[in-house]
């Protein structure tokens, strides 16, 4: 069944050879990472979260909306949708990069509002009463009570999000961004060994993946540490 | 938005529906049924089968699925030396890649029903069958089928994936219909909703039994705290 004369004849030296290329290509997927989760996930996610919370229905029901929208189609679809929609409305041409960016930003935005939301809902209200209660303005109800409190119960989550964020980065390369899947494809063709070189690509990307989630448990212990010991 | 154009191409579209709905099938077959031996051997007594399951669920977990998706379609059928179609490889992996996840939910379940239960079964001299089948599993029930239900909303997602690998589901047919008309963003726009009204019942309904079974009566026993057991891979909270 398994054909041994084809196994013996892999030669991964040509991986080694494209060992730079194909780091190139992890080297995008872990900046859309980073773009993903610090834009979309920390920023567009807080304003996302805080529109949720919005007292003003004309506020929260499109924030809601949008939510759902997001956590509720694939990626795929929506950073093929991003790449035609946005030059049709808008005029201005993206790159394809640019669009990987926009879907995995929104897309990062929606999954983490939920988490920013849960962390600020996990507060409880007698907090905001008691601030209240002392006299305490808006601005400093947030800074000196809810916030901090909120980030300790959000942050651990957040963190957890990252290794996803990853794997979702790999998705974009649909878009035909030279991320390290694109580079693969693209190597396989041309030295015709696909073989070694998905296995080297597959192989690269558990481990990113691995040092993600590696350092996001210990990350995240550390934070619940954090948490327990309090102010 | 040019409604004719689609339902003149409804057909296309509902073929890659079908396509969608089968890729999910087979992919949730393999998933359940591999997902269950999993979790077997990752609470067995045997510490070597125990360190596999582990191993199966932390490389399947933390890896990218397109990029297995890519290697399962390129390079088993030269390892194999066998024709392999993209539909069958893809939902393969899809389906192996949702037991390391399920694998973990079914164990969460698992370990969420109390020790006595378990003890009190042992007592009563049950043997290892009925102790299972009629004491543990029916109360892990309670506790798995929201994480179950959900993750089965993530997997509808993931099935587009196999779109990269050139199978006819619903997202490569739209695509490939807006490059016939050059109206890509009504296809994809339509697609979108298509996916949404399928996904989103699932999200809902999951949420319902969340709110239903889940914290009700949860007692939840603190899981051995070993390094691969707290290895949290995320799960967005609902």
């Amino acid at each position: 069944m398994i054909d041994y004369n084809f196994l013996r004849s892999l030669d991964f030296s040509v991986s080694w050879t494209y060992l730079p290329v194909l780091f190139g290509g992890l080297l995008t997927n872990i900046l859309l990472t980073v773009i993903g989760f610090l834009c979309g996930g920390v920023t567009v996610g807080t304003v996302l979260a805080l529109a949720n919370l919005s007292p003003r229905r004309l506020v929260r029901w499109p924030a809601l909306a949008f939510v759902e929208f997001w956590r509720s189609t694939p990626l795929l679809v929506q950073a093929i949708w991003i790449h035609f929609a946005v030059p049709g409305l808008t005029g201005v041409a993206t790159t394809p990069f640019q669009s990987a960016s926009i879907a995995l930003i929104f897309n990062v935005a929606a999954y983490c509002s939920e988490i920013i939301r849960g962390g600020i809902q996990g507060v409880g209200k007698g907090q905001f009463e008691a601030a209240h209660a002392l006299g305490m303005r808006a601005y400093a109800t947030w800074r000196k009570v809810i916030l901090p409190q909120a980030v300790r119960l959000m942050l651990p989550p957040l963190v957890g999000t990252i290794i996803s964020i990853f794997k979702a980065t790999a998705i974009l390369s649909i878009l035909a961004i030279d991320d390290l899947l694109k580079t693969a494809s693209r190597l396989s063709t041309f030295t015709f060994q696909p073989v070694e070189i998905y296995t080297t690509a597959a192989l690269l990307a558990f481990a990113v993946g691995a040092v993600i989630s590696v350092s996001g448990y210990y990350a995240e212990r550390a934070l619940k540490r954090g948490a327990s010991h309090g102010y | 938005m040019d409604i004719e154009l689609v339902l003149r191409n409804s057909g296309s579209l509902l073929d890659g529906a079908k396509v969608t709905l089968a890729i999910a099938l087979v992919g949730a077959t393999i998933a359940l049924t591999f997902g269950s031996a999993i979790c077997a051997l990752r609470i067995s007594r045997s510490a070597v089968f125990r360190a596999f399951a582990r191993a199966y669920i932390l490389f399947f977990r933390i890896t990218p699925e397109v990029i297995m998706i890519f290697w399962a379609y390129y390079c088993i059928p030269l390892i194999f030396d066998a024709n392999v179609s993209g539909f069958w490889a893809g939902s393969v992996v899809l389906g192996l890649i949702g037991a390391a996840f399920l694998a973990e939910i079914f164990r969460a379940g698992i370990e969420a029903v109390p020790r006595g239960q378990k003890e009190a079964a042992e007592s009563l001299g049950l043997k290892a069958f009925p102790k299972w089948a009629v004491v543990i599993l029916p109360q892990a029930f309670r506790f798995v089928i929201a994480p179950l239900v959900n993750y089965f909303s993530e997997f509808l997602k993931n099935t587009t994936l196999l779109s990269a690998i050139g199978v006819m589901d619903l997202s490569l047919q739209a695509y490939l219909l807006g490059g016939r008309t050059y109206q890509y963003i009504t296809f994809l726009s339509v697609i979108a909703i298509i996916y949404f009204a399928m996904i989103f019942p699932v999200t809902l309904y999951a949420r319902q039994l969340e709110r239903r079974l889940g914290s009700q009566g949860a007692r939840s026993r603190p899981a051995r705290a070993s390094f691969f057991s707290l290895l949290k891979v995320p799960r967005e909270a609902t």
